[in-house]
């Protein structure tokens, strides 16, 4: 049963959630007047048994939900989902253009470099308070372009 | 008399003919296929600078993207590649394009924050929208889609279904090229450059 968080911060877990990993957990910096934003990370369920993100909380927006993007046919939508399924012996990831944490109804500015609290609480009753830094996305220009100047 | 009523004549018709041929064969590009398609086009919205028109912007390169911005993700992102490849122009390039993010929420985003929103991103990119009539007429003109769905359970209250596509306008107003929301800003930035 152990918990492993390799990012920054030593997060203390409330209850151990049963040998889940978590990397690359952040929030997206987002423009001053946003009032709202997304968190993504990858989750590696190493358990035996199927688990679930069924809730999430966070100090900086009034509600925070489970959301999921997906493209059909050229159109985007985002929809509300009940849980993010962690299969047992898989790795979920929260991406954009995919599943990821909506943060909604801002109280503060997500800026680069600062970070945020969020809890996770799991199908098990177990939950992760994590603190996570706020990144901003961006595009990267791939190395094709930086021989062509 | 006669021959002034002969001049005048011939006088135009080689006008007219010179005019006939330049069209034809003259060296103007001919249109996009879009235009050509009736695909595109003018339009007013409402920017912090009150009406704008798309047609204020002749000699620019526009980069339209319809959007909101209570969208999470596919906007932003966007936004962030726009950014991206405008800032690979020189700065006396980047002052002939423009990105402009058009709001089809108009009920949750004002000129204003939609200004800030934008400037967040690149100094080149500006905000704008209009009433749902507007919206949907533009929308519709450019062959785009969007659509509010009730989120029944959710603080959102409703989300906006939609197409993710930039609309590349070229200098004479006409929509060039449309272009997937994840392109590279890498490839962006050489169909800018095309133009510049
Ligand atoms: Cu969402």
């Amino acid at each position: 049963m152990k918990f492993l968080f390799p990012a920054l911060l030593m997060s203390a877990s409330l209850t151990q959630a049963a040998d889940l990993t978590i990397n690359d957990a952040m929030a997206r910096a987002v423009p001053p007047t946003a009032k709202i934003s997304a968190a993504f990370m990858t989750l590696i369920n190493n358990a035996n048994t199927d688990l679930a993100v069924v809730s999430a909380e966070s100090s900086v927006a009034e509600a925070v939900e489970l959301h999921n993007n997906t493209m059909t046919d050229g159109k985007m939508k985002m929809r509300q989902v009940n849980q993010i399924d962690l299969p047992a012996k898989q790795t979920t990831e929260l991406k954009p253009g995919g599943l990821h944490v909506m943060l909604i109804g801002l109280n503060k500015a997500l800026v680069e470099g600062e970070t945020i609290d969020l809890t996770l609480n799991f199908s098990d009753g177990s939950s992760e308070a994590l603190e996570i830094p706020i990144q901003p996305i961006e595009p990267m220009m791939q190395k094709k372009h930086e021989h062509k100047h | 008399m006669r021959n002034l009523f002969l001049y005048t004549f011939l006088g135009l018709a080689v006008s007219v003919g010179a005019y006939v041929s330049f069209e034809l064969f003259g060296p103007k590009a001919p249109l996009p296929k879009y235009a050509q398609a009736g695909i595109g086009g003018d339009f007013s919205l409402t920017s912090v600078e009150g009406e704008i028109n798309l047609s204020d912007y002749k000699g620019e390169i526009v980069l339209v993207y319809f959007g909101f911005m209570s969208c999470p993700d596919v906007c932003p992102t966007s936004m962030g590649v726009m950014a991206t490849a405008i800032r690979q122009l020189s700065e006396e390039q980047q002052q002939k394009v423009r990105g402009l993010f058009i709001s089809v929420d108009p009920q949750r985003d004002t000129p204003e924050e939609l200004h800030a929103y934008t400037q967040y991103f690149s100094n080149r990119i500006f905000g704008a929208t209009s009433s749902k009539e507007q919206i949907d007429a533009i929308v519709k003109q450019y062959g785009g889609y969007y659509a509010f769905v009730e989120m029944e359970d959710s603080a959102l209250g409703y989300t906006v279904d939609h197409s993710a596509r930039l609309y590349l306008i070229d200098p004479d107003g006409h929509l060039a090229d449309i272009l997937a929301h994840d392109i590279n800003p890498v490839e962006l930035h050489e169909k800018l450059a095309a133009y510049l």
